[in-house]
């Protein structure tokens, strides 16, 4: 059996305030549309804002290792779909 | 020792202003704190405004050291008008200059004697009286007293010794007896009730006493308890030298005392330094702010600047038992009574993006604010330390 893909949502100021608040619905649908196969949680911040404040790209989800910018809901879940192609 | 000061109040009915006034101050870098309690004759507008003048003039000339409290109570006595309507004198007080060290001063004119309680015994205190020299019914009270760990006082306005009086059960009113009486069966059940749970204890039980629970007269109960302090820490903010992040971070791990993160940054430099994992709460937002996570030996741990805001905005409002992070950090900074803050100096250039929806305050300025709401309002003990 593969490994569990880990969907990370960053909860830092920045990401916060740019729109993770509204990321609240991936916990509740993501398990539903992949049971088990894919794991959500948010993290308290993924240090990523600081790095790349000059292009202000947040919210920030990592999926595995794939670092998604600006995210929404519909940007996680196509990159969860491409993962498990 | 750290000493747990609470009043509480209600009016006399009908009224919509108290009569009584009650301040209190403390003085960190003295290990002093002041507190007077005036009652000012009537009730209402006139009696809040009498109260209001006496207790703040006491509470300068104690404070300010250059006479000593017995005089400054004297001057005050002495000087006080008397009311047109009933002859006596216009207000009447009580006051306290204290130390941790449990060395403490008392004056009273004209309240009713207040109540000290050790190991649930009462304590009658040897005092000195002073005479009016211009007032022949006008008597100070000067009690100098040392309070050991453990010990309560309790002043209260006459509304409380007086309240049911003429009614059914109490033809006298309660008197300092019932009132001892109360306090002592109140101690036994909970003998490390804290002083706003007590005052408010006798608040509600002097209002039922009272014929249809309407108070004829203003009632003021003033709470001191001296007994070990609740020390607790809040980190927050990544230090601005990273090659320091492992010292504060040890400092961190080494206090005794309850401990909160606030930040994501800082969470996940505490989890590095001291080799802890964080775990996150199910959801992403409670009441549009994060969630909190949790780290092994950290009692609190939530987001950085907005619940700090949002923090400062309940404490400044007396908002408690609200469900979200900075509902959880208000409740654990007003169950401290001696709270450090470690503010990291470091500056998060993201948060300073003018596309961002919302204005970011300076970590810095937030904590200086709650520094002083929890001085100034929740009387605590508050430390700020920059790194």
């Amino acid at each position: 059996m593969d490994k569990k893909i880990s969907v990370k949502v960053c909860l830092g100021t920045t990401c916060f305030v740019m729109g993770s608040s509204n990321l609240q619905e991936l916990i509740d649908t993501v398990p539903k549309k992949y049971g088990d196969k894919v794991e959500v949680s948010g993290v308290p911040c993924l240090g990523l804002c600081s790095i790349d404040w000059e292009f202000s790209k947040a919210p920030y989800v990592k999926v595995d290792d794939e670092v998604i910018k600006e995210a929404t809901v519909e940007k996680v879940l196509s990159a969860i779909d491409a993962k498990l192609k | 020792m750290f000493i747990d000061i609470a009043c509480s109040q209600t009016k006399k009915y009908n009224q919509n202003a108290y009569g009584d006034y009650f301040v209190s101050k403390r003085y960190p870098e003295e290990a002093r704190l002041i507190a007077v309690l005036s009652d000012g004759l009537g009730s209402g507008i006139k009696a809040n405004i009498l109260s209001c003048m006496t207790a703040t003039m006491l509470l300068r000339f104690i404070e300010n050291d250059q006479i000593p409290i017995r005089k400054a109570a004297e001057i005050i006595m002495n000087s006080l008008p008397v009311c047109k309507v009933r002859r006596i004198s216009y207000s009447t007080f009580s006051a306290i200059d204290c130390n941790d060290d449990g060395s403490a001063k008392i004056v009273e004119e004209g309240n009713p004697d207040f109540v000290w309680i050790r190991d649930n015994e009462v304590i009658q205190p040897e005092y000195e009286t002073i005479q009016s020299k211009t007032f022949k019914n006008r008597r100070l009270k000067v009690y100098k007293i040392n309070l050991q760990l453990g010990d309560r006082l309790i002043f209260c306005s006459d509304g409380v010794t007086q309240c049911g009086l003429g009614g059914g059960r109490l033809k006298l009113g309660l008197r300092r007896e019932g009132l001892i009486v109360l306090l002592q069966d109140k101690i036994k059940e909970n003998p490390t009730i804290s002083s706003s749970e007590l005052s408010q204890y006798i608040i509600n039980q002097a209002k039922n006493i009272e014929t249809d629970r309407l108070p004829k007269d203003d009632i003021s109960a003033c709470v001191l308890y001296f007994r070990e302090p609740r020390e607790s820490l809040v980190f927050t903010g990544p230090p601005y030298h990273q090659e320091k992040d492992k010292q504060y971070a040890e400092m961190f791990a080494n206090f005794k005392g309850k401990k909160a993160i606030a930040g994501g940054t800082t969470a996940n430099l505490i989890s590095r330094e001291l080799n802890r994992p964080i775990t996150m709460d199910t959801t992403i937002s409670i009441g549009k702010l994060p969630s909190c996570s949790f780290m092994e030996g950290v009692d609190l741990v939530t987001e950085g600047i907005l619940t700090l805001t949002k923090t400062l905005e309940y404490l400044e409002n007396g908002e408690q038992d609200i469900d979200n992070a900075a509902g959880k950090l208000v409740k654990f900074l007003l169950d401290s009574d001696c709270i450090s803050f470690m503010v990291g100096a470091k500056l998060n250039q993201a948060h300073y993006d003018p596309a961002l929806p919302i204005e970011i305050e300076i970590r810095k300025n937030v904590i200086k604010k709650i520094a002083k709401v929890l001085q100034d309002k929740y009387f605590k003990k508050v430390n700020v330390q920059y790194m």
